[in-house]
């Protein structure tokens, strides 16, 4: 009988994905909610504006904090009750820190208590989470240089054998060249541990102006590497990046003789996601204009990536609405399954830079929804995520519970939206890893699913996408199919179990348990 | 005394103290002319209309600005106005009355870059704001306020002048940053189709670029061109053997055919395009040279003039023929998995115009520094790029139109056909009467 089930499930799911897909509802709850937050500032606040969601108080329901560039940064807590209206409630955090363009959380002290980077304008802070969404400056307890940069940019993990994280920080121009900006790009850092703080970071050289950076175990080598988007707006003799991070070891860029292409473009946000099921990630990066998808090559031990944006429909390279034709500016970008088909999804957030005539001032945020053979089709507009703001960093994160990702964007020089999922179609579950000791919330694991005949594989990373950082639930639809197996590759390499799992439920994956554990809000 | 750089109609002061003035007032305005000519060869990489038959446009209209602010009451040197197509008058100085050559030059340059880059990113417009503050604050130092006044009002009037007669030749509105949003390609397998998967290309890069008004060249179809050899699939033809020499070299490439390719890749919005790499050698020879003011606004004008004809013409050509790529024609027939060594331009390939403006720009600064004048180009060290030594502003020329077949994105007949048409263009800008 359970074979028959199977197969009905299966030929279903198969069903689905070859229609089109379903376009989900999302309701503008800004007003509502509670949400008044502005990315403010003028010329060094172009690039940034982020926003990092993370469960600090324990209800399970993400909590966040949005940049706010010259104003200080706003902490929301999240009083959503499951699957009810979007309820945000500001409250004093110690995170309301200003000349804020990015956050990411990451618990760097591994306390179980989520902390928060805080990248800005002059010194970037580390924010040591103290239990109940309270948050200090631990810059100097932890030796970490905030320097006096315009950071713009990070990617964390936790590198081999260590037991504290490896942070990435990209930096943007040199603010003080105002005259000749171009070619002043100032230096990335690495700062990696030293024990139990940080060692003083490491410039990797050359920077090139990042705006987006990611690790990214992309060849399966069981070491993620370190790739970084760069604005070719501001660099010479600058491209795409990708550096070797072996632990212990200085890092080293990816060249041509290894096979890695020359690629310049406006680089602006990574989004990373195994979308063509050979087991490999594959890259979105938005720019000006056209996007790029870069899919691995045949040679999987080669970084050589092909573009193929323009076959899945996901260049995104002008408004999809509205009489503003002018090429597009892509910033976020992040892929989900928005209408839990099991397929992904990918959301883009956009707007002008600032008020270049050459570019849409009208620029809706894409909503590409994932069809059969891997084309994307547009649905922002159906799905009323077509804001028109200058939009910047964005999440789409599950913020009441119910199974249906949600998004919160950040909009430079107006004010936030956030947005419900309104979708039912399909099924979903989301999961949460643990670990013991260090890395507790397994930086660098892979979750796997199966789905039908496929294998959906998860990196599960902080970074990516545009100065915004997420953490806590991470969510696979599953079609119609009503159970499925999932099993997690730790960070070291060790892969657990497969366990059988129901749809449309919340599960801990905690590696000191063999056994996945039901979770309910 | 700085008030007395520039005055005419009064000749009543020292001859030691012009002596002194003039000396320090060719070195204010070099410096002014040095400085925004710095600043337009980064504003042309990094503002995104500025593809290299946009940018070609600026250069022209840029140095005529420079020139003719220049060239106000000096009874050396003669206006452009008449010589040009359409450029019927420039304001003319109020005798009696003292200017500042200076701060003329500045205020001319000052706002023709601000109109003509009007479109550049958040980044751009605020260096430019920094660039013309200091500027003034250097050239208006010591002198009379009224005369700083009147000699901006007057640069201002001049470079309007200019930005006026812009407006009527056909590419002052660039939209979709130069891609039509409709276009029909022609039929039959001779013709160009998109050679990429960038959604914004699979139209041609400004297709009605050759019906503009030319400057110095009577039209767009002053110089034209014989047609390219005849498609063929036929391995005997001349067609196709011009595509098998390009597949060749692309699998026999030496390392400095690479860095010449690479050298004169001169891509639009990752460096100042083709034109900015001829202005950028105008520019180094200056200074090599200490070349003297009048003579490099006579040069920068005779170049911009001499690159914006070339595109025109080239485009007029390209168009006519309509003739397809070598990655169009070598996957089609010879290899399906060829890939050339550069990106290959969005639109016809026939002729070259990284040809057709070196030819032109070789043409001009023959004219003035001479056959057979040995340089160095160092326009890309900045981008790791080691400078390249030629023998004459011909060689550069021909190194840079073989670059094209280098990187795989034309046939033969492309560059010498480019090279032929860029000298035809540039006996225009040379034959131009700058001095009485």
């Amino acid at each position: 009988m359970r074979v028959i089930l199977a197969i009905v499930a299966a030929a279903l799911f198969v069903a689905q994905v070859w229609a089109d897909p379903v376009v989900p509802r999302f309701l503008d709850e800004t007003t509502s909610s509670g949400v008044d937050s502005v990315y403010a500032g003028d010329w060094e606040y172009m690039v940034g504006g982020g926003v990092a969601t993370f469960d600090c108080n324990g209800d399970g329901f993400p909590d966040m904090v949005l940049a706010g560039g010259t104003a200080p940064a706003t902490f929301y807590l999240n009083k959503s009750k499951q699957a009810g209206p979007l309820q945000f409630k500001a409250e004093i955090s110690g995170l309301e820190v200003d000349k804020v363009t990015g956050a990411y959380p990451v618990d760097i002290d591994s306390d179980g208590i989520m902390d928060v980077v805080l990248l800005r304008i002059g010194e970037n802070l580390v924010m040591k989470g103290k239990g109940d969404c309270q948050f200090s400056r631990s810059n100097e307890a932890w030796n970490f240089e905030g320097g006096d940069a315009w950071s713009s940019a990070l990617a964390a993990t936790f590198e081999k054998g260590a037991s504290w994280p490896t942070l990435a920080i990209g930096n943007y121009i040199d603010r003080t060249q105002e005259m000749s900006p171009w070619g002043s790009c100032t230096d990335n850092w690495l700062h990696r541990p030293d024990g139990i703080k940080f060692a003083a970071p490491l410039a990797l050289k050359p920077s090139s102006c990042a705006l987006s950076m990611l690790f990214t175990d992309w060849n399966k080598s069981g070491t993620p590497s370190l790739r970084i988007s760069n604005d070719r707006e501001y660099y010479e003799g600058g491209q795409e990046q990708m550096w070797r991070m072996p632990a212990g070891e200085m890092p080293t860029l990816y060249t041509d003789k290894d096979g890695w292409k020359f690629l310049r473009v406006w680089g602006m946000g990574i989004a990373s996601f195994d979308i063509n099921y050979d087991g490999y990630p594959d890259y979105f990066l938005t720019s000006m204009a056209d996007s790029k998808l870069q899919t691995l090559g045949d040679d999987k031990t080669k970084p050589t990536y092909k573009d193929i944006a323009f076959a899945a429909g996901v260049t995104a390279h002008r408004p999809y609405e509205g009489a503003d034709l002018r090429p597009s500016t892509g910033w976020h970008s992040q892929f989900e399954d928005v209408n839990n088909d099991g397929l992904v999804d990918l959301f883009v957030a956009k707007g002008n830079v600032d008020a270049m005539p050459d570019f849409a001032n009208k620029d809706p945020n894409n909503l590409l929804l994932q069809g059969a053979e891997g084309k994307f089709v547009e649905a922002g507009g159906k799905a009323g995520v077509d804001s028109v703001r200058q939009s910047r960093g964005a999440a789409v994160v599950d913020f009441n519970l119910d199974g249906q990702l949600d998004l919160v964007v950040v909009n430079r020089r107006e004010q936030a939206q956030v947005w419900r999922n309104t979708n039912r179609s399909g099924h979903w579950i989301e999961v949460k890893l643990q670990q013991p000791a260090h890395n507790r919330d397994a930086l660098g694991a892979v979750i796997e699913m199966k789905l039908g005949n496929k294998n959906v594989r998860r990196e599960i990373t902080v970074g990516g996408g545009l100065a915004s950082g997420r953490n806590g639930w991470w969510h696979f639809g599953l079609g119609d199919a009503m159970q499925t197996k999932l099993r997690v590759v730790w960070p070291d390499g060790t892969s657990g179990d497969w366990q059988s799992v129901s749809a449309d439920q919340f599960y801990i994956m905690d590696r000191a348990h063999p056994l996945i554990a039901h979770w309910q809000p | 005394m700085k008030c007395l750089r520039f005055v005419i109609a009064t000749l009543s002061v020292l001859a030691s103290v012009l002596a002194w003035s003039g000396f320090a007032q060719a070195e204010m305005s070099e410096d002014i002319l040095g400085k925004w000519y710095g600043l337009v060869l980064q504003l042309v990489r990094h503002t995104p209309t500025y593809s290299p038959p946009v940018a070609s446009r600026a250069f022209a209209y840029l140095g005529v600005t420079a020139f003719e602010a220049s060239a106000a009451g000096n009874a050396t040197t003669r206006s452009l106005v008449g010589q040009l197509n359409g450029f019927k008058s420039v304001p003319q100085l109020v005798a009696g009355q003292t200017y500042d050559e200076a701060v003329v030059l500045h205020a001319a340059l000052g706002f023709a870059v601000d109109q003509f880059f009007d479109n550049t990113g958040p980044s751009g417009h605020r260096a430019m704001a920094a660039l013309d503050d200091k500027l003034l604050k250097d050239a208006a130092k010591g002198l009379p306020p009224d005369v700083v006044t009147r000699s901006t009002e007057f640069g201002h009037a001049v470079a309007k002048a200019v930005l006026d007669w812009s407006q009527t030749d056909g590419g002052s509105t660039v939209e979709n940053m130069g891609f039509p949003m409709t276009y029909q390609l022609a039929k039959g397998p001779a013709h160009w189709v998109p050679t990429s998967t960038i959604a914004l290309q699979q139209a041609p890069l400004l297709p009605t670029w050759g019906d503009n008004r030319s400057f110095a060249m009577p039209t767009g179809a002053s110089c034209p061109l014989p047609p390219p050899p005849a498609y063929s699939e036929d391995k005997n033809s001349e067609f196709f053997k011009e595509a098998q020499e390009v597949f060749d070299i692309s699998k026999n490439i030496t390392p400095e055919q690479k860095a010449i390719a690479r050298f004169w890749s001169d891509d639009p919005m990752l460096s100042p395009t083709p034109p900015g790499h001829w202005i950028s050698i105008a520019l180094q020879l200056f200074e090599r040279n200490h070349v003297n003011l009048q003579d490099q606004v006579d040069v920068l004008a005779r170049l911009g003039i001499a690159e914006a004809d070339a595109f025109i013409g080239c485009w007029n050509v390209k168009y006519r023929y309509d003739f397809l790529r070598p990655v169009t024609f070598i996957k089609r027939v010879i290899d399906p998995n060829w890939e050339p060594l550069m990106v290959t331009p969005p639109f016809p390939e026939y002729p070259s115009g990284h040809s057709t403006q070196s030819g032109a720009a070789a043409a001009v600064l023959t004219q003035f520094f001479g056959d057979n004048f040995a340089f160095d180009d160092a326009t890309h060290v900045k981008d790791g790029l080691k400078s390249r030594r030629y023998a004459s502003f011909a060689a550069a020329a021909e190194e840079a139109a073989l670059s094209r077949i280098y990187g795989g994105i034309h046939f033969r007949a492309a560059i010498a056909q480019g090279l032929a048409q860029g000298r035809c263009v540039g006996a225009f800008a040379t034959a131009l009467k700058t001095r009485n």
